[in-house]
């Protein structure tokens, strides 16, 4: 039982299924006469759509349907909503929302953009038909970036929404801030970028639409990290009741936010399902997901930081300009507004925050959630300005930090920007990173780099940022007379490993073997509600579901026990999956109160068999604080701009830790993710023509495992949050929201010798180079 | 994909009879260049010709004075003959470079340089080691067979049998990597044979050049050092959103004192 508890390492349970290819994802799922759908994507970022001829189309081998944007216009679909939390610009007026539908009637607002629907017998048929689809359009001028899209003369992308603004916003205390600011003996002030990345999932996105005559209903298995939140979507787009839509994600292959969207597939292959009455799926190639899945960050800002004359805070300001892309997409307005506002200033005690963002429209794919979905970009804001400061001020940066981070007694304590930071120790963090780092023997190494020709750099980043997404959580537990448990919860791993923490914490609580819990997940039929994944909630929410339920379970066997022994459930007390009678010492185990619980002659009489299945709803009040510390180590070469990350510490305070081993694979994944934004990730769009220009994986850089230095990784567990019945913080996002900062500080820490102050995302070895190069170069 | 037809003849002759009756047909190595293609609908040939089962397509030979690898020759096996490593290498060290161990497994030497893509690793040892190739109808020499952006000497139907490599006295190779296809953004091959050093650049321009500059400083003096104050003009050279002109030539001075370095280490 031990070996199971909660804090052990307990192997994933999916990866023996996973890694002999018996994982189940949409691709292997097929059915009976089932067909083939594809995409006709818009070639162009900005034009009218004057005519599509698909007469030929139609008359090839095996098409079945081929739906427009006028068909579609014609069966009045409504546009896919906005769920974005922020609603409304500063002046209080909803924000712009242009109606998003599934695919572009009349015109054509980027690269990708769902044009028209096709049908086959195969997927090569339908290929085949659109590739001799034509269409007619009139291309007009794009503009894809964001600052570009503000300026006077800009392309206007809707005509009715001025100047490719959807909102604006702001938060925190503009006067107190202003004041700071002018008061202060030092500004500094940096304007950055923060890059457009994607996620690359490893399984692209896809899905199978089915309908069902005789019920009137439609099941849908679909690639997607929240079977609930798009449900409810993808029925108000084709104006049906939530409850006639089953909707089911079998293994998905890693999410990272961009499985989370309202997408315009699922609701056009339903449509075509229900019209041809035969199951039809879609897969996206790489091409599509490059084009069609949502990007993240791009944000341009401006960063300020007011010091006195002893290098303490006094104020910090930030304001962004958001891109967010053609639309609103699901959760876009978000992310450069709310999102990325409550963490700024990451654990420092600055006494003024003013935040003011501005989300612009623009002929890209839209833009919604990424792993992080503004943390990283808060963190990477105020990391960068704080080593701009200690440059500036000629302080230690290692020192300039200590002299400022929250002080563990000031807790707990709401930030400037309203955040309820309750528990943690960033002093502490701080400090056994550092111990960790060696710095002792860091001059030895800086010596051996300078050998072999490299420049060193170290770099420090202590984090602060918050958990997110759906504030409810749904768990529900049956029992089987066999022996067998099923444990279903709304909230979904896209490859994080909840089948086996959740069963885990289940199993640990009750005492009994998780081997025997089997697990449910992604099904709307399974759980009457489910936040699915995204903003680090996994444990936070779905495992204090299983840790609630599980305590109702155990309130109601108290009962069967006390009824067993001959006690009153008062003088039961319940330890390592034994209830025992406090006056007699007689004890009987959770699993005979479990057998017993199928016997009614075993059971009080106001219990009945069957009695200890439950489903509890847990919602939490605020969101949590996971923190922690991350420093880098890198190599740079001179001669190439070539950057190595070689050596990487982080201390994260993620409250109790379940499993460390799953706690880890997240911080590593987030390190890549976030090495990968640093160094090498980045969408681009041409400028002029609008072309996604890293439409592959030819040209869009991932990191590989060379790419990632030895992590040495640890936790603190010594400040659980009372946030919730775990203690737990999240632990899905934190790492990028360290790495960027810690890797890109540390390179230009290792170049401050040659006067580089500050390069953007992603740090290409071209742009080190050339910064390092400076004036020996033309530009 | 499209539709096409796909055969897997025995023989060079049989290869060649089916490649005549073809409408427009390829034959196909490894598959590492031309089936993403086609999947991608970039090409679309009416008969696959699967070379891979051709016996005098295979095999590696060496005496002392040439080292001759068969064209359906995949990247791993070359990267890890012992008769590649002890006699060139160099270019076993390449090999072991290109792409990941899937396209490794499956990608051939013949491919590779019937294709010639600009950022292919292969060319820029056939120049360097002064290799020739040896086809279905006639010998051409490195120089003469890669002509320029993916095109290369061989006529209509024309087949790669083997490369045949000159043993050098040292040789070594430099590459650095596109950060996304890991294909080379620039890679220089250096080799020295008796009197003669040549250097054969790959991934700065539309095909696979000498560096007669370089070339001269290193027959002046065979190291690093002798490439000390030469520039390289970045005209006519490649510039993409990875690396500009200016930066690739940058590289080329920078890899090529490298690569002599490997070889004077070899
Ligand atoms: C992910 C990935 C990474 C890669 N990275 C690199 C890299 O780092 N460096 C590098 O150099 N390459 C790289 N490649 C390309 C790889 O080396 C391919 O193997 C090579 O380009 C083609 O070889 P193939 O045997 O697969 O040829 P195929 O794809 O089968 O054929 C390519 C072309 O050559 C023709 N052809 C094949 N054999 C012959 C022959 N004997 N005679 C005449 N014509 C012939 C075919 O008709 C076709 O037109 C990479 C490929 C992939 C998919």
């Amino acid at each position: 039982m031990e070996k199971y508890g909660i804090g052990q390492p307990v192997r994933r349970k999916e990866d023996v299924r996973f890694l002999t290819g018996k994982g189940v994802y949409i691709d292997d799922i097929s059915r009976p006469n089932l067909v083939h759908a594809v995409i006709l994507r818009s070639p162009h970022a900005h034009a009218k759509i004057l005519k599509i001829d698909s007469s030929e189309a139609q008359t090839m081998p095996g098409v079945l349907a081929i739906v427009t944007g006028q068909d579609w216009e014609r069966e009045d679909f409504a546009p896919i909503p906005t769920r974005s939390a922020v609603k409304t610009k500063i002046s209080g007026a909803p924000l712009n929302q242009p109606p998003r539908h599934c695919l572009a009637i009349e015109r054509a607002r980027y690269v990708g953009e769902p044009v028209a629907l096709i049908v086959a017998e195969s997927s090569a048929q339908a290929q085949d038909a659109a590739e001799s689809i034509e269409v007619d359009y009139e291309e007009l001028e794009p503009v894809t970036d964001q600052v570009k899209a503000l300026e006077p003369g800009a392309p206007q992308i809707w005509d009715d929404i001025e100047g490719n603004i959807c909102l604006d916003f702001e938060l925190g205390d503009k006067q107190a801030t202003d004041k700071a600011f002018a008061a202060a003996d030092h500004v500094v002030s940096l304007e950055l970028r923060n890059n457009r990345v994607t996620a690359v999932p490893i399984e692209t996105r896809g899905a199978i639409a089915e309908y069902d005559a005789a019920s009137d209903s439609y099941l849908l298995h679909n690639a997607t990290q929240n079977v609930h939140a798009n449900r409810a979507t993808f029925a108000d787009v084709l104006k049906i009741s939530p409850d006639k839509l089953h909707h089911v994600a079998p293994d998905v292959g890693g999410g990272f936010g961009a499985k989370n969207s309202g997408y315009p597939e699922p609701p056009l292959l339903l449509y075509a399902a229900k019209k041809l009455g035969r199951p039809v799926k879609w897969i996206a190639d790489r091409n599509e997901s490059f084009q069609g899945d949502t990007h993240g960050r791009d944000q341009a800002s401006k960063v300020e930081l007011a010091l006195d004359s002893e290098g303490k805070f006094l104020a910090l300001r930030t304001s962004t300009i958001g891109n967010l892309g053609a639309y609103c997409f699901t959760m876009g307005p978000f992310t450069p507004t709310a999102g990325s506002a409550r963490t700024q200033g990451g654990p420092y005690d600055i006494p003024a925050m003013f935040y003011s963002a501005i989300a612009a429209f623009t002929n890209t794919m839209p833009l919604d959630p990424y792993r992080g979905a503004g943390r990283p970009e808060a963190s990477f804001q105020i990391e960068r300005v704080v080593e701009l400061a200690a440059r500036e001020l000629g302080i230690d940066p290692v020192e300039l930090r200590a002299r400022n981070l929250m002080r563990a007694d000031t807790l707990p304590r709401k930030t400037p920007m309203g955040l309820d930071v309750d528990t943690g120790d960033f002093p502490q963090l701080f400090e056994r990173t550092l111990k960790m780092s060696d710095r002792e023997g860091y001059a030895k190494r800086v010596q051996e780099s300078r050998a072999r020709g490299l420049r060193r750099g170290f770099a420090i980043a202590p984090y602060l940022e918050c958990s997110g997404g759906m504030p409810k959580e749904f768990a529900g537990v049956t029992f089987a007379s066999d022996g067998t448990i099923t444990l279903s919860v709304g909230s979904q791993s896209t490859g994080m490993g909840h089948e086996t923490s959740l069963p885990q914490i289940l199993g640990a609580r009750l005492g009994v073997d998780m081997d025997k819990i089997a697990y449910v997940q992604g099904d709307t039929d399974a759980t009457p509600l489910g936040g699915g994944h995204g903003g680090s909630r996994g444990l936070e929410m779905g495992g204090s579901a299983v840790m609630t339920a599980a305590n109702d379970i155990i309130a109601k066997a108290r009962h069967i026990a006390a009824h067993m022994l001959n006690s009153t459930p008062d003088d039961i007390s319940f330890a390592n999956g034994a209830f025992t009678d406090v006056k007699t010492d007689q004890n009987i185990a959770m699993e005979d109160v479990i057998a017993a619980s199928f016997e009614q002659g075993r059971l009080p009489s106001d219990m009945e068999p069957g009695c200890l299945d439950t489903g509890v709803t847990y919602e939490r009040e605020l969101i949590t604080c996971p923190n922690g510390c991350h420093a880098a180590e890198v190599e740079v070469d001179p001669e190439t701009g070539s950057i190595n990350v070689e050596r990487y510490w982080v201390v994260d305070d993620f409250g109790t830790i379940i499993n460390p081993l799953l706690a880890e694979g997240q911080v590593m994944g987030g390190i890549a993710q976030g090495l990968g934004q640093a160094l090498m990730e980045n969408i681009v769009y041409d400028e002029e023509s609008g072309q996604l220009v890293t439409g592959s994986l030819m040209d869009y850089a991932l990191p590989r495992a060379d790419s990632m230095p030895n992590m040495q990784l640890a936790f603190f567990e010594d400040a659980p949050t009372a946030k919730n019945p775990l203690g737990v913080k999240g632990a899905g996002e934190a790492g990028c929201c360290g790495a960027p900062p810690a890797i890109v500080n540390a390179v230009l820490d290792a170049l401050k010798g040659d006067g580089v102050t500050h390069i953007e995302m992603p740090l290409t070895p071209e742009k080190v180079w050339r910064a390092i190069a400076g004036g020996k170069l033309s530009p | 994909m499209y539709e096409f037809q796909y055969h897997r003849p025995n023989s060079l002759e049989d290869a060649a009879k089916l490649f005549d009756a073809a409408g427009d047909p390829q034959y196909l190595a490894g598959g590492q260049t031309l089936i993403p293609v086609m999947k991608q609908r970039l090409a679309m040939p009416s008969d696959l010709i699967d070379i891979g089962r051709i016996g005098d397509l295979h095999g590696i030979t060496a005496d002392k004075n040439a080292l001759t690898i068969g064209a359906m020759t995949t990247h791993a096996q070359v990267a890890s003959c012992d008769k590649v490593r002890e006699s060139i290498p160099a270019l076993a060290s390449l090999a072991n470079h290109i792409g990941d161990p899937a396209v490794r497994n499956r990608g051939t030497l013949g491919g590779s340089i019937a294709n010639n893509d600009p950022a292919a690793d292969y060319p820029a040892a056939l120049v360097a080691l002064g290799a020739s190739v040896q086809t279905t109808s006639r010998e051409i020499a490195a120089e003469a067979f890669f002509t320029g952006l993916f095109e290369t000497a061989l006529e209509e139907g024309e087949m790669i049998v083997k490369v045949t490599f000159p043993v050098t006295d040292c040789a070594g190779y430099e590459k650095f990597p596109n950060p996304a296809s890991r294909y080379a953004t620039v890679g220089v091959f250096v080799a020295r044979t008796k009197e003669r050093v040549r250097v054969a650049v790959t991934g700065a321009g539309l095909s696979v050049f000498r560096a007669g500059d370089i070339e001269a400083a290193l027959e002046t003096d065979f190291s690093p050092d002798a490439l000390d104050g030469i520039s390289i003009s970045a005209d006519g050279l490649n510039s993409d959103l990875h690396a500009s002109a200016e930066y690739r030539a940058n590289l080329i001075i920078v890899l090529a004192r490298r690569a002599a370095a490997k070889a004077n280490a070899a």
